[in-house]
């Protein structure tokens, strides 16, 4: 191909794109079956599933193409978009299921709720791997992050769309520790994220966004909400046994009583049809992927390279975790799609998206 | 491949060892992760999967009862009530022939209709459980009962159906039920939705579904191989849908349909409350009964209903559209005091009929009226007075004060399916027929015959704008939505929707006139005379000639003898000042309105008045019951 460094395709990290894509097919092929309905056949998600991969591999190429190394100076404007189009969101998104989280224009749709993860690893890579004192973070360095990242924090959050929320918190939180916070500057920012949280509780949020808060911390309030679905998937993972029921006959999820089995609960179908052996390899296959991007994260020639893969690692951790967390029953019920596996573009694209920056930072450490 | 080490670019110190905490922290989660699956699946999974081979996981789907309809004291009009439905779950049936044919033989249903609601289970509905026969009655429910031990994968369920208690009272405004299509099926299931659940077809079932509808519940349980319940795995309750209260007054509705039952005829009566646009009756007969397909309804009997030459579907009050006749008059009226073309004093001489062109025009009176003003040709419906106007002022003059009146567009009552009626001008006969207008047509038009059409939703509010002063009201016929603890969650009130542009002494003289129909000597709505309290009345009649019916619905040829009757109209609101309410009837080729539709009205009336304390006090109360209150 004219234009593409020979250097590029000779050193392609296809180690974590294999992985990536191994997990997506999965996911695929387990929508088939967590579609519900009755006819036979693809079921029509599962063909847009497909198709949005295809959209994912594009955004892979396009966050892979240019060096990294050039992606630090776009780092702010991205961050403006996503706080910009996050704005938009609450301005005139649609309204579904009571809350606003998509853009619509024509038959697009995306959430920038998950392109702002992409825009908070990237400003944090740049400002953490400038911005450094021997000692550690301190609090007068802590300003500028916090206030730049609760921008899109607060405004994911008054969606309102607490798991991507806390998502995003919990990966710039990982970028503070791993750029070794001092424990005074920690305290200081758990004190500020009180206050924040009281302040919007008692001025910002309203009625309906705090009932969702209180069904968030006691499940029971919400009757047919949150326990149900986690003693569902329960109920299904359990009876999954060593090697599951088959492909296509879980009664569980096949009798469409299984919440929200195409995006948050997809990985309890999985468990039921294909027993504790295809959660083990899914898992494992998650595991590998974490790792070898924090491989790829030691081999970075330069800090920023480092900075930026911790970042996506966290990205695709965070979520996965707090998903199969709360799919298993160990956490409470959050809406947080599995990366990868969950039905739906805006996840998927975001997270080939992240794949292609961390493809991106392993290539070019042979360009020195 | 093998990675590198880290670069000497970074005089970052320990970061090395950073990542390690972090693989590190990463692999941790993930063996909490894998205990947890293996947990589940193998040490606790045993049990679960035991269970499921030898017994059976079910989950039972419950539907909430959906709410109640109450009219505006609160009588219920639709309600749930508990009904039976047998259930089978295909993949654990033994034989799914057989058992069909043996329930269709104890519930004494068809067994081809079982077989085509159970449809072909392959795949993945195999797992789920289907209605096989609904809403059976006490007999069949204790025969398959008894027969139970002995039918695998067949149960029998409680669940709610819809119940009209009126019956075929207000069939077409509150509609019915109908099982969720399958190409319904994508845009219902996001707010709950499953095949086979039940949604609303048409009118406030289907407007006001989601709120009627209850969410539904569910329990998991444990079954043998019997299906005996063996544990309680999981319980969702289900929850009822909320309550609708109208704005219509059940017991007027019924007076009202009964009165058009006895006439023999298909018809239509509106009332409403002039002040403020609340619907008190809306009555269209003849009218399907929904507890005949409140379950959905059997193609044969739809087919009976959608080619009855009666078209009980059609909702004539809304959708039938007809020449106002002598109904019309108070546009020609308000057209020629406002156009200044009537002098107060003017008067003319009927002597039954008069030239126009080369053609004689009737007075439906053939020995004449003698001299009349416009008083007296609204109380006694002089043709030959209204010509004369008519042709002074042509047909656009009176199409606009049709259309000031609020004629010749929808009145825009909520979510019901509405004809707009048709106000003719001369430029609208160049576009449809290519012709252009005649000046002897615009002397039909005076009269209310010709192209003219009205619906009688169109009658009423055209009056009630100048019974309360000029106001146009969009009729509303939903009052709120009610949780079941009697919270409400949205209300409708009164949608005024402009003014009548015309000044309040046009409109006080038309009022005075309409009042003269009911008290003056030989005034065609002398029926009306005499009410409860010593009330005045003030009315108009009307009758529509069929024949001249020449633009819209073709009349059906089979029922000439019946279609050559006029169509009989009438009007009224009662009490004449300052009405409470206004009651419009129409009796399709019911002959004289003052003779056939006039009576219907009374009955409306006398019913309203004996449900009202005598006292004015009474009479100006307003709105919401406690029980023994006003109107």
């Amino acid at each position: 191909m004219p234009g593409i460094d020979r250097r590029l395709i000779q050193h392609f990290e296809w180690p974590l794109v294999g992985l990536a894509l191994a997990l997506a097919l999965v996911g695929v092929v387990n929508l088939i079956s967590a579609a519900p309905g009755v006819s036979d056949g693809v079921p029509p998600t599962a063909v847009r599933q497909l198709s949005w991969i295809g959209l994912g591999l594009v955004a892979l190429l396009v966050t892979l193409l240019p060096d990294y190394r050039t992606l630090e100076r776009v780092a702010v404007p991205v961050l403006v978009v996503c706080v910009v189009l996050l704005a938009a969101v609450l301005a005139f998104g649609p309204v579904v299921h009571g809350s606003q989280r998509w853009i619509v224009m024509g038959p697009v749709r995306f959430q920038p709720s998950e392109l702002a993860k992409l825009g908070i690893v990237l400003f944090l890579a740049r400002l953490l791997r400038r911005h450094m004192n021997p000692g550690g973070i301190g609090l007068a360095e802590l300003a500028v992050p916090v206030l730049v990242i609760g921008v899109p924090i607060g405004l994911t959050l008054s969606e309102p769309d607490l798991g991507t929320a806390l998502v995003q918190g919990l990966v710039a939180a990982s970028f503070l520790v791993f750029a070794r916070i001092q424990i005074r500057a920690l305290a200081g920012l758990g004190l500020a994220g009180l206050a924040a949280v009281v302040g919007a509780w008692s001025f910002y949020l309203h009625d309906y966004q705090k009932e969702r808060v209180f069904t968030f911390l006691d499940p029971e309030r919400d009757p047919l909400g949150s326990a149900y679905h986690a003693i569902q998937s329960q109920i299904a993972i359990g009876s999954g046994g060593w090697l599951g029921k088959g492909y296509l006959r879980g009664p569980q999820s096949q009798l469409d009583f299984l919440p929200e089995q195409q995006t948050d609960f997809v990985f309890s179908v999985l468990a039921e049809e294909w027993g504790f052996l295809g959660g083990a390899v899914v898992l494992a296959l998650y595991l590998a992927l974490f790792v070898r991007g924090l491989m790829i994260a030691r081999s970075s020639r330069d800090l920023f390279g480092t900075y930026l893969a911790v970042g996506v690692v966290a990205l695709l951790f965070w979520p996965c975790a707090i998903n199969l967390a709360m799919v298993l029953g160990m956490v409470p019920v959050v809406g947080v799609p599995l990366p990868l596996l969950s039905y739906g573009g805006s996840s998927l694209v975001t997270a080939f998206a992240g794949i292609g920056l961390l493809a991106n930072v392993s290539m070019r450490r042979y360009f020195f | 491949m093998r990675l590198g080490q880290v670069s000497d670019v970074s005089s970052e110190p320990g970061l090395e060892r950073r990542i390690f905490g972090a693989t590190f922290g990463v692999l941790l989660v993930w063996l909490l992760l894998f205990v947890r699956l293996f947990d589940l699946q193998l040490v606790q999974g045993d049990a679960h999967r035991d269970s499921a081979n030898r017994n059976s996981v079910r989950n039972h789907r419950h539907l909430g009862p959906r709410g109640m309809i109450l009219d505006r004291w609160g009588e219920v009009l639709v309600d749930s009530r508990p009904a039976f439905d047998v259930l089978v779950i295909p993949h654990e049936l033994s034989g799914l022939p057989g058992t069909l044919d043996r329930i269709a033989q104890l519930t004494r249903r068809d067994p081809a209709l079982v077989r085509e609601r159970v449809g072909n289970p392959r795949g993945r509905t195999r797992f789920q459980t289907i209605r096989a026969v609904r809403d059976l009655d006490r007999d069949a429910l204790a025969r398959v009962e008894g027969q139970l031990w002995a039918l695998r994968g067949v149960l029998t369920q409680v669940g709610p159906a819809r119940s009209y208690l009126a019956q075929d009272s207000a069939a077409h405004l509150l509609g019915s039920l109908r099982e969720v299509a399958p190409e319904q099926l994508e845009s219902l299931k996001s707010v709950g939705y499953r095949a086979g659940d039940i949604v609303g077809r048409s009118g406030i079932e289907a407007w006001l579904d989601a709120d009627l509808r209850g969410q539904p519940g569910g329990r998991s349980v444990l079954v043998d191989a019997h299906g005996r319940e063996l544990e309680l795995l999981g319980a969702v309750e289900p929850r009822p849908g909320n309550n609708v209260r109208l704005t219509l007054d059940g017991r007027l509705q019924r007076v009202a349909e009964r009165a058009l039952d006895e006439t023999g005829r298909s018809g239509a009566v509106v009332a409403l409350d002039p002040q403020t646009g609340e619907v008190l009756v809306l009555a269209s007969r003849p009218a399907p009964n929904p507890n005949e397909f409140a379950l959905g309804i059997p193609l044969e009997s739809w087919q009976r209903l959608t080619r009855d030459p009666r078209k009980p579907l059609q909702n004539r009050a809304l959708q039938g559209q007809y020449p106002p006749g002598s109904t019309y008059k108070v546009v020609t009226a308000l057209a020629a005091i406002e156009d200044g073309k009537l002098v107060p004093d003017l008067r003319v001489h009927c002597s039954g009929s008069m030239r126009f062109g080369r053609r004689r025009y009737r007075c439906w009176k053939e020995e004449g009226h003698g001299e009349v003003d416009l008083h007296r040709a609204l109380v006694e419906s002089c043709d030959v007075f209204f010509y004369t106007l008519g042709a002074k002022l042509g047909v656009d003059r009176l199409a606009h004060y049709a259309r000031a009146l609020g004629l010749g567009r929808k009145t825009g009552i909520e979510f019901l399916p509405e004809s707009a009626g048709l106000v003719p001008t001369a430029d609208w006969k160049q576009r449809r027929f290519d012709e252009p207008w005649m000046g002897g047509e615009t002397l039909s038009i005076a009269i209310g015959q010709g192209f003219n059409l009205w619906t009688p939703i169109q009658l009423a509010t055209s009056y009630a704008a100048i019974a309360n002063g000029g106001a146009l009201l969009r009729p509303f016929v939903v009052q709120q939505v009610e949780d079941p603890q009697g919270n409400v969650l949205r209300s409708w009130g009164t949608d005024t929707l402009g003014r009548v542009p015309v000044s309040r002494s046009s409109l006080s003289t038309l009022r005075a006139a309409l009042r003269g129909v009911v008290h003056d000597e030989h005034g065609t709505g002398w029926r009306m005379r005499r009410l409860a309290h010593g009330l005045d009345a003030a009315a108009k009649t009307g009758t529509a000639q069929v024949v001249a019916l020449s633009v819209s619905e073709g009349l059906d040829p089979d029922e000439m003898p019946e279609a050559l009757q006029d169509h009989a109209w009438f009007v009224t609101y009662v009490p004449a000042e300052r009405p409470r309410i206004l009651v419009a009837v129409l009796v399709e080729h019911g002959g004289s309105g003052s003779a056939v539709a006039a009576p219907i009205a009374r009955r409306v009336v006398d019913a309203f008045l004996a449900g009202t304390p005598s006292t004015q006090g009474g009479l100006h109360a307003r709105h919401r019951p406690p029980a023994h209150s006003a109107l």
